[in-house]
C-alpha cells in the first residue's frame, strides 16, 4: 500500500512541477523535453539493470513475495517493451510475425511441395518426366562400376528436381524384353512406357522423355516458367528456321488443306501436341515432349508400323527417331501438330557430339548462358559418358551453389589464397 | 522494489485522435460495390483468358455430304463418265450435297496403282468442302439408285447405324482374329465401310469429316504402304491399318454390304435389289456383255426413272 501512495504522490508531485514550471517559462518557448535523453530519460531508465541485493537474506524474503514479473525480467522487458510499442507498430510487426511465419511454413515443411503439385495450383501434376535406364540391360551388356554410376546419378538428379517442382517422374526399365525378342521391336519401348505414363497418371497433361544419360542443369528452373508460360514464344513450327534435314516445308500437294499447307499448321499453340529439338543430324528424342490428345494417341499408334519397318529397318539408323522423321516428312497430319524448341532449351550437347563443324552456339552446352539441360548423346560410342556426366554433374553444383558458399569459395577463400600463398576447402 | 521513475500516465498525451485504418472507415455499401467491382474484373479477365483457348475449328455441315468419285483417265469425257457424273449430280442436287468428281491423273501417286487416287480425292473433297460433316466416296462403277436416302440418315443416322453395324465381326473373313468393337455408339463411328466376299471393298466408303478423317486419310496414303505392292493396292493397305492399328478400328463400323455397296453380280458379294442406295458394277470389264458401260446402261432407266418419279 504505501508503494501505491508513493506513487500516486509521486505523479502529483510531477504534475504540479511541470505545472509551475509551465507557468513560469515563456509561453511560445519550451526548453523542456527538447533533448533526445530529456525524452527518453525514463524509458532508458527502467529498462537498465535495477538494483537488488540477491546476497542479502532480509532482502531475499522479500523477493519471495514479489510478482512473477520480477522473477522473469525477459518476460517483464517484453511486456513493458510491448506496453511502449505504439498500435501501429505493434501491426506491423504482427504482420511480420505472421508473414515470416507463413513463409517457414510453407518452405520448411512440404506445404510448397504439395502447393507446386496440385493442378489447379502450381499444376506439377501436369508433367510427368519419363527417365530410360538400364538401356539394352540385361541382355545386350553387363553393367560395370560406371554405367552404375551413370545411372545412379542421372536417376538422382531428376529425383531432386519432381521433388523441387512435384512433379511425377516414371523411372522406366529399357532393358531388352524377351517380349520383343522374336519381333521387330527392339527400342520401340517408348511408345509402349510414353503410353502406360499416360494412363498411370490420369492428371498428366505433358509427358517429358528422358534418355539415361542426361543431366539438368539448372534445377531451379521450372518446367512452366522455362517453357509452358510462354510456349508461343519458344517453339518455332516452321522447320525452315532449322532445317538440318533440309526437308520441305511446308508440304507441296494440290490435295491439302490450307492447315496442311501452312508452315506452322494452324498457328495456335493449344495445337503442338509434340515438341522436339534437332540436333545436326535431324531430330532428336532424347529429350522431348508429348501432350496427352487424341493426336498423340494416333502418332503413337502409328509410329510403329510393320510394313513401314519392313521396308525401312535397315536405313533407319536409330529406329523410332528415324521413323518419327520418316512420318514428319511424308504425312500433313503429323507436320501440323508438330512444333520443335531450340535445342539448347531442353537438349544441348557437350562438345564431344555433333562436333563435326566445331562449336556451334545452337546445340552446345553453354555455361554463361545456363543451359537447362545437357544431352550426352552418343557418349556410349567411344565417348567416356562417365567423365562426362560427372564433369557435368560438378558443374551444375558449382554454378547453383548458394550465396553462403559463393561467399566463402569466391570471397575468403580468394582472399585467404592471395594473403597466405595457400589453397582452402571451406 | 525501487523504479528509477515510477510508472505513470504519459504526460504529453497525442494531439490527435490516432487514425483509424482506412478500411474501417469505406462504409458497407462502398465495400460492396467494390467487391462488385473487383469480381466483375475478375470474371472479365478469366473470360479473355478462357476465350484463348478454342477448340477445334466448328464443322457447320452445310454441305451435309460431298459425293466423291474419281475417273480412271480412259474414261475421260466418255458418254460412260458423264452418265456417271450425271447420276451424282442429279443425285447431289436433290439433297443439296457437294460433289466432288476427280481425274486419277490429278494426283501424283509416284507410281502407285490408279485406284490409290480414291483415298487423296477423298481428302481433296475434305479441303474443298472443310464445312461437309461427312465425305461418301462412290467408285466410278456405281450408280446411285434411290433419290430419296440421304447419306446422314439412312447411313449415318445414330439409331440407323448402331442397327446396321456388325458387332465384334471379323475384319477379313473368315481367317482373321481382329474384330470389330463390340460395344461402338454410332457417335464414335468416323468409318463407314463393307465387306464384300474378299474382304473390306473400298467402292463405297463413308467418312465423317474432322481430325480423325485426315489422320486416317493420310495414314492410309501413306507412300510405305504405296511402294509395298500390296496384292489389291488400297484396299489391302486399308485391311493392314484396320488391323493393326487400334486408332482406326476404334472408329470404324462394317455395315451389312447392301447399306452402301451393292454388287450388280452376285460372284462378288451381296446382290443389289430394288431400294437399295446403289449398285455396284463390281470388277467389271473393260469390254464384252459384262463391261461396266454394259452394266451401267442396265441400270440407266432404272434410276433416271426413280429420280424423275421422285421430283
Amino acid at each position: 500500500m504505501t508503494f501505491s501512495g508513493s506513487n500516486a504522490g509521486a505523479v502529483t508531485w510531477e504534475s504540479a512541477r511541470m505545472k509551475s514550471q509551465g507557468v513560469a517559462s515563456y509561453p511560445s518557448f519550451s526548453t523542456h523535453n527538447q533533448g533526445f535523453f530529456t525524452r527518453n530519460m525514463r524509458r532508458i531508465s527502467s529498462s537498465l539493470s535495477s538494483f537488488s541485493a540477491r546476497d542479502d537474506a532480509g532482502y531475499a524474503k522479500k523477493d519471495d513475495l514479489k510478482p512473477a514479473q520480477c522473477r522473469t525480467p525477459l518476460l517483464g522487458r517484453i511486456r513493458t517493451l510491448m506496453a511502449r510499442t505504439s498500435r501501429k507498430w505493434k501491426i506491423r510487426a504482427l504482420i511480420t510475425i505472421i508473414l515470416l511465419a507463413c513463409y517457414i511454413l510453407f518452405y520448411v515443411t512440404p506445404l510448397h511441395y504439395y502447393w507446386r503439385r496440385t493442378s489447379w495450383l502450381g499444376g506439377g501434376q501436369r508433367f510427368v518426366i519419363i527417365l530410360a535406364a538400364n538401356v539394352g540391360g540385361g541382355v545386350m551388356e553387363w553393367k560395370g562400376a560406371r554405367e552404375w554410376a551413370i545411372e545412379r546419378d542421372s536417376v538422382r538428379n531428376k529425383r531432386k528436381y519432381v521433388a523441387r517442382w512435384g512433379y511425377e517422374l516414371e523411372i522406366v526399365d529399357m532393358s531388352t524384353k524377351k517380349r520383343y525378342a522374336h519381333e521387330w521391336r527392339e527400342s520401340w519401348e517408348k511408345v509402349d512406357s510414353i503410353r502406360n505414363s499416360f494412363k498411370k497418371y490420369p492428371k498428366a497433361e505433358w509427358i517429358w522423355w528422358l534418355d539415361l544419360n542426361t543431366f539438368i542443369m539448372e534445377p531451379s528452373y521450372s518446367l512452366q516458367s522455362h517453357i509452358f508460360n510462354n510456349l508461343q514464344k519458344h517453339i518455332y513450327r516452321d522447320i525452315n528456321e532449322f532445317n538440318p534435314l533440309n526437308l520441305t516445308h511446308p508440304l507441296q500437294a494440290n490435295y491439302l488443306d490450307p492447315e496442311a499447307l501452312s508452315p506452322v499448321g494452324d498457328g495456335n499453340v493449344d495445337s503442338v501436341n509434340l515438341m522436339l529439338s534437332q540436333d545436326c543430324a535431324g531430330f532428336n528424342l532424347g529429350s522431348f515432349f508429348v501432350r496427352r490428345s487424341e493426336w498423340t494417341d494416333q502418332l503413337l499408334d502409328i509410329w510403329w508400323d510393320p510394313v513401314s519397318y519392313e521396308q525401312k529397318h535397315m536405313q533407319w539408323e536409330h529406329k523410332e527417331q528415324s521413323a518419327l522423321q520418316q512420318l514428319y516428312t511424308t504425312q500433313p497430319w503429323i507436320r501440323s501438330h508438330t512444333a520443335f524448341l531450340p535445342q539448347r532449351m531442353i537438349n544441348s550437347f557437350p562438345t564431344g557430339a555433333c562436333n563435326a563443324n566445331g562449336n556451334d552456339t545452337r546445340i552446345h552446352y553453354d555455361q554463361n548462358d545456363r543451359d537447362f539441360l545437357v544431352n550426352m548423346a552418343g557418349c556410349e560410342f567411344g565417348r567416356d559418358c562417365w567423365g562426362e556426366m560427372y564433369n557435368f554433374r560438378e558443374l551444375s553444383y558449382y554454378l547453383n551453389r548458394n550465396p553462403w558458399e559463393r561467399f566463402k569459395e569466391d570471397l575468403v577463400a580468394v582472399i585467404w589464397y592471395k594473403l597466405t600463398g595457400q589453397k582452402v576447402r571451406l | 522494489m525501487h523504479y528509477a521513475y515510477p510508472p505513470r500516465k504519459d504526460s504529453h498525451p497525442a494531439p490527435f485522435r490516432p487514425r483509424r485504418s482506412r478500411l474501417l472507415l469505406l462504409r458497407r455499401s462502398q465495400l460492396k460495390t467494390i467487391i462488385l467491382f473487383g469480381l466483375a474484373v475478375l470474371g472479365f479477365i478469366w473470360l479473355l483468358s478462357s476465350s484463348k483457348h478454342k477448340g477445334p475449328r466448328v464443322i457447320t455441315g452445310r454441305p451435309p455430304v460431298v459425293v466423291v468419285t474419281v475417273f480412271d483417265d480412259k474414261y475421260d469425257n466418255t458418254a460412260y463418265s458423264q452418265h456417271i457424273k450425271d447420276n451424282r449430280i442429279q443425285y447431289a442436287e436433290k439433297h443439296g450435297y457437294g460433289t466432288f468428281i476427280a481425274k486419277a491423273s490429278d494426283y501424283e501417286l509416284s507410281g502407285a496403282p490408279s485406284s490409290w487416287s480414291k483415298v487423296v480425292a477423298m481428302r481433296h473433297a475434305i479441303t474443298k468442302f472443310p464445312d461437309c460433316k461427312y465425305v461418301w466416296y462412290i467408285d466410278q462403277h456405281a450408280l446411285i439408285m434411290s433419290p430419296s436416302s440421304r447419306v446422314e440418315e439412312h447411313v449415318m443416322g445414330a439409331q440407323r447405324l448402331e442397327e446396321m453395324m456388325l458387332r465384334d465381326h471379323s475384319i477379313v473373313p473368315p481367317e482373321s482374329i481382329i474384330k470389330t468393337f463390340a460395344h461402338l455408339k454410332a457417335h464414335d463411328v468416323d468409318l463407314v465401310l463393307t465387306q464384300d466376299k474378299d474382304g473390306l471393298a473400298t467402292t463405297s466408303v463413308v467418312v465423317r469429316n474432322g481430325e480423325w478423317a485426315k489422320f486416317f486419310l493420310d495414314t492410309w496414303f501413306d507412300p510405305m504402304y504405296r511402294s509395298y505392292n500390296f496384292q489389291k493396292a488400297e484396299t489391302h493397305a486399308l485391311e493392314h491399318i484396320v488391323q493393326w492399328h487400334p486408332t482406326i478400328l476404334s472408329k470404324l463400323a462394317i455395315v451389312p454390304q447392301r447399306a452402301i455397296n451393292a454388287y450388280s453380280s452376285v460372284e462378288h458379294g451381296a446382290q443389289y435389289k430394288e431400294g437399295d442406295v446403289a449398285v455396284v458394277f463390281a470388277q467389271c470389264s473393260g469390254t464384252g456383255t459384262k463391261s461396266c458401260a454394259n452394266e451401267a446402261e442396265r441400270y440407266s432407266q432404272q434410276w433416271r426413272a426413280s429420280f424423275g418419279a421422285s421430283h
